[in-house]
């Protein structure tokens, strides 16, 4: 294939990506899917009944790759057996993946609140009505990228696996970097805003999530509102990231041209990598001279 | 009627590679900072999520840039390579994102809880810890030690992935690679389970006490992955 080709190939598929990481995460914000979740099922049991949606399907990598098995199967279905065109057949294939989705978000709020009946936590079924559509769009929307990014890797790039496969991996991967990045904005910050900035949760403070909202009762909207200026871009840069720049190495140093060009591709993302470890340590020196430690020295004072 | 013997002679080797990888891909897995949900609320030293799946998110996106690359060399080394840098990547864009929200989004800067004294910089950690937590975001021995975990992992799974793919069979090219990338990820899920009963939620990577435990679940996965291979090449090799 052309270069210029394979590169503007390649930018559309990290665009896809980007939007699909923050899509995601925003997901998991609304419905506080995955990790922080944790806190939010332990708030009843402090005494501290809310109004967040609760729901942890799964992991969300395995949510997600969930999500691109089912719908890259409908797509495969619908281009290969139906003759559909790719836009539909993707279109068609992402709307299933979101009507599954409604119904174990639905499935998973009533279950996990109605085990909570003991500590009086109540089903707010206007908190359904108005947070599973909101779900069910971003799932769509990180279907839909994700089936983009897998159609134009098997059918343009030559990728050998079959579309709902590659849709599978990188579901698990938007979910494992969504559950690693934008959730712990969520997790970490937006859920104890009542503590003071700046430091990890005090095991002490479990459970005492913020329950007020900038105006009225917090609900999961109101999370996806705060994390969508962070947490959210940046899981979106970081799954972009991952598809790009594994992409990349490849689409400049195309590896089809002789074992030569493979090396090469190999060197560059191992410089790649470099990179990232010296930047992680360029900014954890930076925030340890800019935050300081949180005891003094017992040693050395 | 299928000649199970036969099959198994004729692929011996790519049963030993096989089962090779497996162990690669259990043993990667002790690499891998891993906080679980603690660390979602920067209350554990790693990253936000469970052991298996950033594990497997890694290794998987090795499988794919190690998959593109086999359609296009027969060089093992180049593809194991490929594999290996496809999982560093992910695994490290993972980990720098998730240094910027721990360090501009909570406001906390990386902190071992395990060990006082950063084994590869020197850095004091325990005055860093926040009260009340084990540590908090990647201090450079564990950002160090994922990108270990990311490329075993993947060299791992492109091994896998090659042994199962170079199995004679009668099938056509399209389906072979089909069923073997299916393959290649149960085996995957299979070995990144089974350190996660020596991890038990959290590790902050090789300088944490409990990565000393990794030979329990790399006899383990031996056992496991040469069970696999041998379903693997007799079902890949009778059809």
């Amino acid at each position: 294939m052309e270069p210029l080709m394979g590169m503007g190939v390649l930018a559309i598929i990290g665009a896809a990506a980007t939007i699909a990481g923050a899509s995601e995460d925003l997901e998991s914000d609304v419905g506080s899917q995955s990790n922080p979740n944790s806190q939010v099922q332990l708030a009843p049991q402090m005494n501290y009944p809310h109004r967040i949606f609760n729901k942890a399907i799964s992991g969300e990598p395995p949510s997600n790759a969930m999500l691109g098995a089912v719908g890259g199967t409908v797509t495969s279905v619908l281009m290969n057996a139906y003759g559909l065109s790719v836009v539909f057949a993707i279109a068609a294939g992402a709307l299933v993946a979101a009507l599954i989705h409604g119904t174990y978000c639905t499935s998973a709020y009533m279950g996990r609140s109605a085990s909570q009946k003991r500590f009086r936590q109540p089903i707010y079924l206007d908190i359904i009505r108005s947070h599973v559509p909101v779900m069910m769009g971003f799932a769509y929307i990180t279907t839909f990228c994700i089936l983009v990014v897998s159609y134009l890797m098997t059918a343009v790039l030559a990728h050998p696996f079959p579309l709902p496969l590659l849709a599978f991996i990188w579901g698990i991967t938007v979910g494992a970097i969504g559950s690693s990045t934008g959730d712990v904005h969520y997790g970490a910050e937006r859920e104890f805003q009542n503590v003071e900035f700046g430091s990890g949760l005090n095991a002490a403070n479990s459970g005492n999530i913020v329950r007020k909202a900038e105006s009225g009762l917090r609900n999961g909207i109101d999370n996806s509102w705060f994390c969508a200026k962070f947490g959210g871009p940046v899981t979106g840069i970081a799954f972009g990231m991952t598809v790009f720049l594994s992409g990349w190495i490849t689409a400049v140093f195309d590896p089809s041209t002789g074992t030569t060009a493979g090396w090469l591709s190999v060197i560059a993302g191992a410089i790649i990598v470099l990179a990232l470890i010296i930047w992680n340590r360029r900014i954890e020196v930076a925030a340890r001279n800019t935050y300081g430690p949180y005891k003094e020295d017992e040693v050395e004072a | 009627m299928i000649d199970i013997a036969g099959i198994l002679i004729d692929n011996i080797l790519f049963v030993a590679l096989i089962t090779l990888g497996g162990v690669l891909i259990s043993w990667s897995v002790h690499f891998v900072p891993v906080g679980g949900a603690p660390a979602a609320m920067a209350q554990a030293t790693g990253i936000g999520t469970g052991t298996v799946q950033l594990a497997a998110g890694a290794g998987l996106t090795g499988l794919v840039t190690a998959g593109a690359m086999i359609n296009v060399t027969d060089s093992l080394p180049l593809i194991l390579a490929s594999g290996a840098v496809g999982a560093m990547i992910m695994i490290s864009v993972t980990m720098i994102v998730g240094t910027w929200v721990y360090t501009y989004g909570v406001g906390v800067p990386p902190a071992s809880a395990k060990v006082d004294y950063d084994p590869i910089t020197k850095d004091r950690q325990d005055i860093y810890v926040s009260q009340g937590t084990e540590g908090h975001g990647l201090p450079t021995v564990s950002f160090v030690s994922g990108v270990i975990g990311g490329g075993l992992g993947g060299i791992g799974g492109a091994m896998v992935y090659y042994s199962l793919v170079n199995i004679t069979t009668g099938l056509s090219a399209t389906n072979l690679m089909g069923l073997a990338s299916i393959f290649a990820v149960g085996i995957f899920f299979v070995n990144a389970v089974i350190p996660s009963y020596n991890i038990g939620g959290t590790i902050e990577g090789f300088h944490d006490p409990k990565f000393k435990r990794w030979p329990k679940a790399v006899i383990t996965s031996f056992i496991v992955t040469f069970m696999c291979s041998i379903v693997g090449v007799i079902a890949i090799g009778g059809l």
